[in-house]
C-alpha cells in the first residue's frame, strides 16, 4: 500500500498503546511520514512533554489539555473572559468534578473541530495509554447517559459520530511484542470495537529484537553461550507473543525493529521501518 | 549511602506506594516485595488499581471478587494477600458507613450523579484507592499493606485526592448546592447565581439538579467524609509508609521517574527506595571488545555470536549509565536514598514463580556500581 493511501484512509488517527510500548515515538513517526508523504499532517499531544520529531514542512504540532479545551469550548461560546477568571477561582475543577468525563470528551471535541475544518489531511494524535484510551472514547457516551441534552450532549453526539465512522477516525493500537503488552492490546481492541464502535488501523509491533540464528558450533567461551541462551529465550518468548496476537487480533502487523536511538535520531529510524510496513499491507 | 534493604523496608514499614510509569514492571515489584515481606514473616496485603490481566492471573486475581483480599498459598511464615480496587463497591461502603441512616445512603446511592461519579472515572479512582488503603491499614488482618499504583504520569494525584475532596466540598458553590435553605443564603446566592447559571448552561440544567439532589442527600456526611479523608492524607505521611520508585533503564521511563521523584518532593514525602527493575543482564566484557573479537573471529558463526554479544554489552552499558544518572539526580532531592537493581529475565513476569524469583533478587545484596 502507498504511504499516501494509508493515511487518507481516514483523517483521524487516535494512537494508543500501554506505557513502554514506544507509542509517542509511533505517533511521531507516522505523523513524520505522512509530511515526507506530501501531505500535511497534524500531531497532537496531550503533553507538552513528549518526543523529539524532526522537524518539517509540512509536519504542525499542538498541544490539547483539558484545561485549554475547555477555556476554548468557553470561548467558542462567547465565554471567554468568563473562563479565564472560572479558571483562576478553582471553578474548572468544581465543572470537571460534576460531569465526570468532560476534560476527556473536550478534549476530542477539540480534535474533532480540527477534523472538521480540515486543519490538515490527517491528524495524528499522541493518544493516552492503552487503558486510559478507553476512558477517553468511552467518556462522549457516559456524559449522553448523564446529560440528555445542553451543549456538551450535542458536543458528545457530534464526538461520537465521528468515533463511529472509520472513514474519519480510526485508533491505532501499538504494542511491544512481549505477552503482557500482547494480552492488554487485545482486550482493549475488543473493547474498543465491541463497545465503543471504533475501526481499527492495522496494529504496530514496536521494538521487535532481530530473530537469533541457529547455530552449529557449541564450542564458545562461557559468556558467548550465556549471551546466546538469553538471547534465544527472549526470541523465542517474542515469537510466542507475535503467535498469540496474530490468532487474537484479526489486524495486519506492522513491525518496528528495536533501536538503540533516543529522540529525533529514533523517530527518523522508525519512519524507514514503518514506509516498509505499510508498503507490505496489502 | 544508607544501608536501608528491601529487607529492613519490608520488616518495618506499615504501608509501601510503589509508584513508576507504564512498563517498568511496577505491579511485578509491588508483588515481589509482598512475597519477600510474607518469607520475613508479615502479614501482607497487595492492593493494585488497574493490573494486567495476565499478572492478575498470576497471582491469583480475579475480576469477580470485588474489594475482598484473597490469600496466596505460599511456603512463607507470613501471609500474603491480594486484592484489587474495586471503585464502586469502596464508594458504597463509604456512603453506607458514612451515612447517618441507611435510607440516606440508599438515597446517595441512587442517585443519578452519583452512579456516574462512581464508575471508573480516574479522579474517583485515585480518590477510592486512598479510601480503600485507609481501610486496609486499619484491617486487624494484615500488618503490611502494598499499593500499586495506576500506570499514569498522575498516578500520585491520589495523594492530594483526600485533601481535593475536602477541598471540593467546602468550596462555596457546593456549600450553596448542599444547604441552600440556611443562614446567609441570600448574599451567597446572590454573587453565585450566575456561576451556577454558567455551569448549568455548560452541564446542562438535569445534570446540575442531579449534582444537587446528590450533595443534599449527602448534607452531614461531608464531615466524616473529610475527616477520613484527612487520616489518610496522615497515613501517607507517616514515616510508616514508604514510597519506592520503580523505573527501567530506557529514557523515556527514567524521564517518567526524575517526574515521580520531583512529585515526591514537592508533596513533602519521603523517598525510600528506588528499584530499577528490567535491567539487561551483563554477559562479561564490554561491547568493545566483543565488537573487536567480532571484527577478528573467523568462523562466520562465531563473528554473529560475538556482534550478538557487543549488542547486549552495549545494552548493559547504557542502562546502566542511564541509571546511575538517574540515582544521582534523585540522590540531589533525597540524599542517601537506597536503590536496588532486578535483571530482565528473558520472558516477561506471568507466573508466582517468576515473581519469587524477582523477589529473590530485590532482596541480594546489592553491589554498589
Amino acid at each position: 500500500m502507498e504511504p499516501h493511501h494509508f493515511f487518507t484512509a481516514q483523517r483521524v488517527l487516535i494512537v494508543a498503546g500501554k506505557g513502554g510500548v514506544g507509542k509517542s515515538a509511533v505517533a511521531g513517526s507516522l505523523a513524520l511520514l505522512a509530511a515526507q508523504s506530501g501531505l500535511r499532517a497534524l500531531l497532537v499531544s496531550f503533553d507538552a512533554e513528549t518526543i523529539e520529531v524532526p522537524a518539517h514542512e509540512r509536519l504542525e504540532r499542538v498541544t490539547v489539555t483539558p484545561g485549554n479545551a475547555l477555556t476554548d469550548y468557553l470561548a467558542s461560546k462567547g465565554m471567554g473572559l468568563i473562563s479565564r477568571q472560572l479558571a483562576k477561582s478553582g471553578i474548572v475543577e468544581l465543572v470537571a468534578t460534576t460531569a465526570p468525563g468532560l476534560d476527556d470528551l473536550l478534549v476530542l471535541g477539540r480534535i474533532k473541530a480540527f477534523e472538521k475544518e480540515l486543519r490538515a489531511d490527517i491528524i495524528i494524535v499522541d493518544g493516552p495509554a492503552a487503558g486510559h484510551a478507553i476512558d477517553l472514547v468511552r467518556a462522549p457516551l457516559q456524559l449522553k447517559r448523564a446529560l440528555a441534552s445542553g451543549p456538551i450532549a450535542q458536543q458528545a453526539d457530534e464526538v461520537l459520530a465521528m468515533l463511529a465512522d472509520g472513514a474519519r477516525c480510526k485508533i491505532l493500537m501499538v504494542t511491544t511484542p512481549a505477552m503482557t503488552p500482547v494480552q492488554e492490546t487485545v482486550e482493549a481492541a475488543s473493547e474498543l470495537r465491541d463497545d465503543v464502535h471504533i475501526v481499527l488501523a492495522p496494529v504496530v509491533v514496536n521494538k521487535k529484537e532481530p530473530d537469533v540464528p541457529s547455530l552449529s558450533t557449541t564450542d564458545m567461551s562461557q559468556e558467548l553461550v550465556d549471551a546466546y541462551t538469553y538471547a534465544a529465550q527472549r526470541a523465542q518468548a517474542q515469537q510466542e507473543a507475535i503467535a498469540v496476537l496474530s490468532s487474537t487480533l484479526e489486524l495486519p502487523q506492522m513491525f518496528i525493529t528495536r533501536r538503540r536511538l533516543d529522540g529525533g535520531e529514533l523517530v527518523t529510524a522508525m519512519v524507514e521501518d514503518l514506509a516498509l510496513a505499510i508498503d507490505a499491507l496489502p | 549511602m544508607t544501608s536501608l534493604t528491601i529487607d529492613a523496608l519490608c520488616t518495618d514499614a506499615h504501608v509501601l506506594v510503589t509508584c513508576g510509569t507504564g512498563g517498568v514492571g511496577k505491579t511485578s515489584v509491588a508483588a515481589a516485595l509482598g512475597v519477600r515481606a510474607a518469607q520475613l514473616g508479615r502479614r501482607v496485603c497487595v492492593i493494585t488499581i488497574d493490573p494486567a490481566k495476565r499478572l492478575a492471573d498470576a497471582i491469583g486475581l480475579t475480576n469477580d471478587l470485588g474489594n475482598e483480599p484473597q490469600q496466596v498459598v505460599t511456603d512463607s511464615i507470613g501471609e500474603l494477600w491480594v486484592t484489587m480496587l474495586d471503585v464502586r463497591e469502596t464508594f458504597d461502603n463509604l456512603v453506607r458507613s458514612t451515612s447517618p441512616t441507611p435510607e440516606r445512603a440508599r438515597e446517595v446511592m441512587d442517585n443519578s450523579f452519583y452512579r456516574n461519579l462512581s464508575r471508573s472515572i480516574s479522579g474517583t479512582r485515585d480518590y477510592m484507592a486512598a479510601e480503600r488503603l485507609y481501610e486496609l491499614s486499619n484491617d486487624e488482618r494484615f500488618d503490611l499493606i502494598i499499593v500499586d499504583t495506576p500506570p499514569s504520569r498522575n498516578a500520585l494525584d491520589f495523594l492530594e485526592s483526600p485533601e481535593r475532596l475536602a477541598r471540593f466540598l467546602k468550596h462555596p458553590i457546593v456549600r450553596l448546592l448542599i444547604a441552600p435553605s440556611r443562614g446567609g443564603f441570600r448574599i451567597a446566592n446572590a454573587a453565585l447565581t450566575p456561576v451556577l447559571k454558567l455551569i448549568s448552561n455548560i452541564v446542562g440544567s438535569d445534570a446540575l439538579s442531579g449534582v444537587a439532589a446528590f450533595l443534599k442527600a449527602f448534607d452531614g456526611m461531608e464531615n466524616e467524609f473529610s475527616r477520613r479523608a484527612l487520616a489518610v492524607a496522615d497515613t501517607l505521611r507517616s514515616d510508616k509508609t514508604g514510597f519506592v520508585v520503580v523505573t527501567a533503564p530506557s529514557p523515556d521511563a527514567l524521564k517518567e521517574a526524575d517526574h515521580f521523584v520531583s512529585e515526591l518532593k514537592r508533596l513533602g514525602i519521603t523517598l525510600k527506595m528506588i528499584v530499577a527493575n528490567r535491567m539487561p543482564p551483563r554477559f562479561g566484557r564490554t561491547s568493545s571488545t566483543a565488537e573487536h573479537l567480532a571484527a577478528t573471529s573467523s568462523s562466520g558463526e562465531i563473528a554473529v555470536m560475538h556482534s550478538l554479544l557487543a549488542e547486549l554489552c552495549e545494552d548493559a552499558e547504557r542502562a546502566e549509565i542511564g541509571i546511575n544518572g538517574f540515582l544521582a539526580r534523585a540522590d540531589l532531592k533525597f540524599a542517601g536514598v537506597p536503590s536496588c537493581t532486578a535483571t530482565e529475565m528473558p520472558s516477561d513476569i506471568h507466573d508466582m514463580e517468576s515473581i519469587a524469583l524477582l523477589a529473590q533478587q530485590l532482596a541480594a545484596p546489592q553491589p554498589r556500581q
